[in-house]
C-alpha cells in the first residue's frame, strides 16, 4: 500500500528527466529517418569548465558569451563550474570521456588541473584557457589563453589615473594572497609616476572596508586617488570618500550595475573592464575555427580581452548592455 | 521435534537474513540510479564513464565507510572532512617548504591526524558531551587553523609544488596513480577504497571489536555492564575516521600536487548521508560498511551522471538533492518491507 | 556461602542508601531480597555486582573479604548480574548479545559459527525455545529476553546469579515462565539472588528472604519461618498499612 506512491515517484522522476534533458538528447531519440551519427542541429560540442560555481554574476556574463557564440555557430556549448580544483579536474576528465570537440577552462589552480588538461591534450582535444592561469597555459599545451593580463590592465589604469592628476594612490587589496590583485597594483605603480600604497581589506565585510578607507583618507591627506580591484569594494570606497569629504579620485576594476551608475554620476572616474563576455565568446570562436579549419589563434601568446575602460562617455550604453547580460 | 524446528529455521532464516540486511536498500537505490543514468547516457555506462564516476565514489567511499563505523558506534564526527584538508596541507607544506621527503611528511600528517582523532575521542568519552557538538568545535578550529597557518606560512590560501619534493614519484604511483583495465585508466584510489571497505566489513561482522561497536552504539550502558570497554572502542573509532581522513587527504594532495586551505569543508554531511543511504541509523547500533560504500557509489553516479546528461548547471544542486532523497526513501521502503515479512 | 554481606553500608553524599545489611546466598539456593521502591534494593545489588563500592561493613566471596573494582571484577569471580533493563542490545541478534563481552575467538576472528551454535544449544538446555538466534533481541518478548539473559549468565559459569526485578515488567504468565528458569538455574547448582517487590513471586521459588525498608534490614527469614501474608505485611510496614486502611475507609 505504502509502496505505490514511492514507485510512482520514481517512475515520475524518470519521465521528468527525459523531458528536461537538453535538445541534443531528444534529437537522438528522433525516428530512424535522421540516422546520421550526430543530429544536424549540433555539429560540434564544446565544454566550458570554470572555477566558479553557479550564480556568480561575473561568470554569468562569461557563460552568456559562450552560449551566444554557440548559437551563432550552431554548436553545442555546455557550461560547468566548481571552485574545488579536484572537482573541476574531474569535470575535465568527464568532458574528455564524452569526446568533446574542445575544452575551455579557467585555471585558478593550474597545478591541480595539469594532469586533467594533459589528458585532454593527449586525447587530441584542443584546449583554450581563460581568465586565470595565463602563465601555465602554453606549458600545459593549450592553444592560447584568453583573458586580461593583470599587469597590462594595471598599467592601463595607472596611465588613466596619471592623466587625471593622481600623485599618491591607495590600492585596495580585498583578498589576501591573491597574486592577480597584487599584479594589478604593481602594474599601476609602473605607470603612475607617483607613490602607490596598498591597503588590505576583507571583501566579505564591506562596512569594515568603508571604515578602513575613511580612516586612511583622514589620516593621510596626501592621498588623492583610490583604486579598488572589485566592484563591491569600489562602492564601499565611494561611501568612504563621501564620508571623509576627501577630494580623492576613485577608479575600479570590473563592472557592476552600481559601479556603472556611479560612473554616470561622476563618483567613479572609470572602471577597468576585462570584458569577460569575450572570455566566453572568443574561445568558442577559436575552437570552432580549429575544428573546421585547423586555425590556431594567438601565435602562442595570450589574447587580451582587456583592459577596456568604461567612463562617463560610454557609461550610458554600457549600462544597457549590462542589463542584457553581455557586459 | 528438533529436526523439524531446524528445517524451519533454515528456510525462513535465509530469506529473512537476506532481506533484513541493512545493505539491501542501498543496493536497490544503486540499481535504480544506475539504470536511470545509464539508460540515457551511453558515455555514463561506457568503461570511460564508469572510471569517471567510480573516482569520486572512491575518495568519498573511504570516508563514508569510516564514518559509518563511527555512526554504528553511536557517534558523529563532523571534523572528518576538514581533517582531509589538514592532512593534505601538512603533507604539501612540509614537503615543499621544509625539505621533508613526501613519505616523512605523510608520516607527520598521520601522527597529527591520529592525535586529533584521539583528542576527539577523549573529549567525547570523558565529558559525555554529544559528539556532534565536540566535533563541530574541532571542525571550526581546524577550519581556522587550515586557513590561518597556510596564510601565515605561504601568504596565500593554498600550498602547491609537491611535484618537486623527493619521494613524490613513488608516493604518487601508490596512492594517486592509475591502473589500466580494458584500455581505460582507473584511479588507484578505487583499490584503496575496496580494501578499506573489506577490512571494515570484516571488523564489523567477524571480530570482537565489531560486536563491541554494535553494542556501544545500540546501548552503551548495557555494553559497559557486560564488560565491554566502551570508551576504548569509541576512541578507536574516532581514530579510524581520522586515519581515513589522512588517507584521503594524502591521496588528493598527491594527485593534484597542491592543496587549497578550504578543502573538505562541507563534505562532512555528505559522508553521513552516504552512510545513512547505506543503512546506518542516526541513533547508532545498526548499519553496514558495504552499505556506506554503496551509498558513496550512488553519490558518485548522481554527481557525474547529472553532468553526463547535460542538465543545466544551475539546477545541479537541486537534482542532486532530489536524487539522494529518492535513494534514501527506496532504502527505507525496502527495510520496512523486510521487517513486515519477518513477522 | 558463596556470596555474603556483613553489616554493609553505602552513602551517596548525605544520603544513607544502605546501612547494616547482612545477607548471603548458598549454592543451589535462592535468596529473595524484598522491599518496596526506595528500600535500597538496587543499591545492594549494585554493590554485589561491582558497580558501586561499599562504604561500611564487608563483602565476602567464599568466606574471603573482597572489594570489587569494577563489574568486570565481579564477573570474573562468577557473580553475574541480570539487570532490569537487561543489559541487552535490542538491535543486535540473540547470539551476538549472548556472547557480548566474552566473544569466542578463532585466531584473530570472532568465531561466529561457534557462537551461533552454542547460543542455540544453551538456550535449548535451559528449556528456552527461541526459533531463530539471528533475530534481534528487541523482537523477543519480555520473558524470552529474561531467559536469554539467564541462560547467558549460566553458560559463562556464573556461580551466583543476581536478578534485578526480572518479573516486575511482566504479565502473570510470563512471570511464571521466568520463575521456572530461576528454578532451573538453582537446580543446576547456582546461587540466585532474586530482587523483587512482589512477595507472591518471591515466595514460591525462594529459600531465604531478606526484607529491606528505607535502606535497613527488617529481617532475614528462611522459608520455613514465614508465610506469604507475613512477608507482604512486613514489606509494606504492617502498622502503616493498617493506618492507611483506616483512613481510606468510608465514613
Amino acid at each position: 500500500m505504502r509502496r505505490t506512491p514511492i514507485v510512482l515517484a520514481l517512475l515520475g522522476a524518470l519521465a521528468v528527466s527525459g523531458c528536461s534533458s537538453s535538445g541534443g538528447q531528444s534529437a537522438q531519440s528522433a525516428p530512424a529517418a535522421s540516422s546520421a551519427a550526430a543530429p544536424a542541429a549540433a555539429s560540434a560540442s564544446f565544454a566550458v569548465i570554470t572555477h566558479a560555481g553557479a550564480g556568480d554574476s561575473f561568470w554569468d556574463v562569461v557563460k552568456n558569451g559562450a552560449e551566444a557564440a554557440g548559437k551563432q555557430y550552431g554548436v553545442k556549448v555546455t557550461y560547468q563550474g566548481d571552485g574545488d580544483p579536484a572537482k573541476q579536474s574531474q569535470l575535465i576528465d568527464q568532458a574528455v570521456s564524452e569526446k568533446v570537440d574542445g575544452i575551455v577552462v579557467s585555471m585558478a589552480n593550474p597545478d591541480a588541473l595539469k594532469e586533467a588538461i594533459g589528458k585532454a591534450v593527449a586525447a587530441k582535444i584542443p584546449v583554450v584557457t581563460i581568465n586565470s592561469g595565463a602563465d601555465s597555459s602554453k606549458a600545459f599545451g593549450a592553444i592560447t589563453h584568453v583573458g586580461q593580463s593583470e599587469d597590462v590592465a594595471g598599467r592601463g589604469a595607472g596611465e588613466q589615473l596619471k592623466a587625471a592628476g593622481v600623485t599618491k594612490l591607495l590600492c585596495v587589496i580585498h583578498e589576501a594572497g591573491n597574486v592577480g590583485l597584487d599584479q594589478r597594483c604593481k602594474g599601476a605603480e609602473q605607470t603612475l609616476g607617483g607613490t602607490v600604497e596598498r591597503l588590505q581589506v576583507d571583501v566579505s565585510n564591506l562596512a569594515d572596508v568603508t571604515s578602513k578607507v575613511t580612516a586612511k583618507l583622514q589620516s593621510d591627506k596626501q592621498v588623492n586617488g583610490v583604486l579598488a580591484l572589485n566592484p563591491a569594494v569600489a562602492i564601499a570606497a565611494r561611501d568612504a570618500i563621501k564620508d571623509s569629504g576627501s577630494p580623492a579620485k576613485l577608479a575600479t576594476f570590473d563592472l557592476s550595475g552600481d559601479v556603472v551608475s556611479a560612473i554616470k554620476d561622476g563618483e567613479i572616474l572609470f572602471a577597468v573592464d576585462q570584458q569577460q563576455y569575450l572570455q566566453g565568446y572568443l574561445p568558442i570562436t577559436f575552437l570552432n575555427l580549429y575544428k573546421n579549419n585547423l586555425n590556431t589563434v594567438g601565435g602562442g601568446l595570450p589574447v587580451n580581452t582587456g583592459p577596456g575602460f568604461v567612463t562617463k562617455d560610454n557609461a550610458e550604453q554600457v549600462a544597457k548592455l549590462a542589463e542584457a547580460g553581455t557586459r | 521435534m528438533t529436526l523439524a524446528a531446524d528445517e524451519r529455521v533454515a528456510d525462513v532464516g535465509l530469506a529473512r537474513r537476506l532481506l533484513i540486511r541493512p545493505e539491501l536498500g542501498a543496493v536497490v537505490g544503486l540499481v535504480v540510479v544506475f539504470v536511470f543514468f545509464a539508460s540515457q547516457s551511453p558515455v555514463f555506462r561506457s568503461l570511460d564513464g564508469i572510471a569517471n564516476w567510480l573516482d569520486p565514489a572512491a575518495t568519498l567511499g573511504i570516508m563514508a565507510v569510516a564514518v559509518a563505523l563511527l555512526m554504528i558506534g553511536g557517534e558523529f564526527d563532523l571534523s572528518a572532512g576538514v581533517l582531509t584538508g589538514t592532512s593534505g596541507l601538512i603533507l604539501v607544506t612540509l614537503a615543499t617548504r621544509y625539505g621533508f621527503s613526501v613519505w616523512a611528511a605523510m608520516l607527520v600528517g598521520l601522527v597529527v591526524a591520529l592525535a586529533i582523532g584521539l583528542a576527539n575521542g577523549l573529549v567525547v568519552t570523558r565529558t559525555r558531551l554529544p559528539s556532534f557538538i565536540v566535533t563541530l568545535g574541532t571542525f571550526l578550529m581546524l577550519q581556522g587553523l587550515n586557513l590561518g597557518v597556510t596564510k601565515a606560512i605561504t601568504g596565500t590560501v593554498q600550498v602547491s609544488g609537491l611535484r618537486r619534493a623527493s619521494g613524490f614519484e613513488a608516493a604518487n604511483a601508490i596512492l594517486a596513480g592509475t591502473i589500466q583495465i580494458g584500455g581505460t585508466s582507473f584511479r588507484v584510489a578505487i583499490l584503496w577504497w575496496i580494501l578499506v571497505t573489506a577490512v571494515a566489513t570484516w571488523v564489523l561482522m567477524r571480530s570482537k571489536a565489531g560486536n563491541w561497536i554494535f553494542a556501544v552504539g545500540g546501548n552503551e550502558q548495557a555494553a559497559r555492564a557486560v564488560g565491554v570497554a566502551a570508551a576504548r572502542t569509541k576512541i578507536a573509532l574516532f581514530m579510524t575516521t581520522a586515519f581515513a581522513a589522512w588517507l584521503v587527504g594524502s591521496i588528493l594532495a598527491l594527485r593534484y600536487t597542491s592543496v587549497q586551505a578550504n578543502i573538505g569543508i562541507g563534505q562532512e554531511f555528505i559522508y553521513i548521508i552516504a552512510a545513512v543511504i547505506g543503512g546506518c541509523l542516526l541513533t547508532g547500533g545498526y548499519g553496514s560498511a558495504i552499505g556506506a560504500a554503496i551509498g558513496a557509489v550512488i553519490f558518485g553516479m548522481a554527481d557525474k551522471g547529472i553532468v553526463f546528461l547535460g542538465w543545466n548547471a544551475d539546477w545541479f544542486k537541486f537534482f542532486l538533492g532530489a536524487m539522494l532523497l529518492l535513494a534514501t526513501l527506496a532504502n527505507r521502503l525496502v527495510r520496512r518491507y523486510a521487517e513486515e515479512v519477518k513477522h | 556461602m558463596i556470596l555474603e554481606t556483613r553489616g554493609i553500608g553505602k552513602t551517596f553524599g548525605s544520603v544513607l542508601a544502605l546501612r547494616e545489611v547482612s545477607m548471603g546466598v548458598r549454592a543451589g539456593e535462592v535468596t529473595c531480597v524484598l522491599g518496596d521502591n526506595g528500600a535500597g534494593k538496587s543499591t545492594l545489588i549494585k554493590i554485589l555486582a561491582g558497580v558501586h563500592q561499599h562504604d561500611a561493613g564487608s563483602l565476602l566471596v567464599d568466606g574471603q573479604e573482597v572489594r570489587f573494582a569494577s563489574p568486570r571484577d565481579a564477573l570474573d569471580r562468577g557473580i553475574a548480574t541480570v539487570y532490569q533493563d537487561l543489559a541487552m542490545i535490542p538491535l543486535m541478534s540473540v547470539w551476538r548479545n549472548f556472547f557480548l563481552g566474552s566473544e569466542p575467538t578463532k585466531g584473530l576472528a570472532f568465531d561466529v559459527a561457534k557462537a551461533r551454535k552454542v547460543a542455540r544449544e544453551e538456550l535449548r538446555a535451559m528449556g528456552i525455545d527461541i526459533r531463530d538466534v539471528d533475530q534481534p533481541v528487541g523482537t523477543l518478548s519480555g520473558g524470552e529476553r529474561q531467559s536469554v539473559a539467564i541462560a547467558r549468565a549460566v553458560y559463562f559459569g556464573a556461580r551466583v546469579l543476581i536478578l534485578d526485578e526480572p518479573t516486575s515488567a511482566l504479565g502473570v504468565k510470563q512471570a511464571g515462565v521466568v520463575l521456572r528458569y530461576i528454578a532451573r538455574a538453582r537446580d543446576r547448582g547456582l546461587g540466585v539472588v532474586f530482587i523483587t517487590h512482589n512477595p507472591h513471586h518471591a515466595y514460591p521459588v525462594g529459600d531465604r528472604f531478606l526484607l529491606l525498608n528505607r535502606g535497613a534490614s527488617v529481617g532475614e527469614y528462611g522459608k520455613a519461618d514465614i508465610t506469604t501474608q507475613e512477608l507482604t505485611a512486613l514489606m509494606a510496614g504492617g502498622a502503616e498499612l493498617e493506618e492507611l486502611a483506616h483512613e481510606l475507609r468510608r465514613e
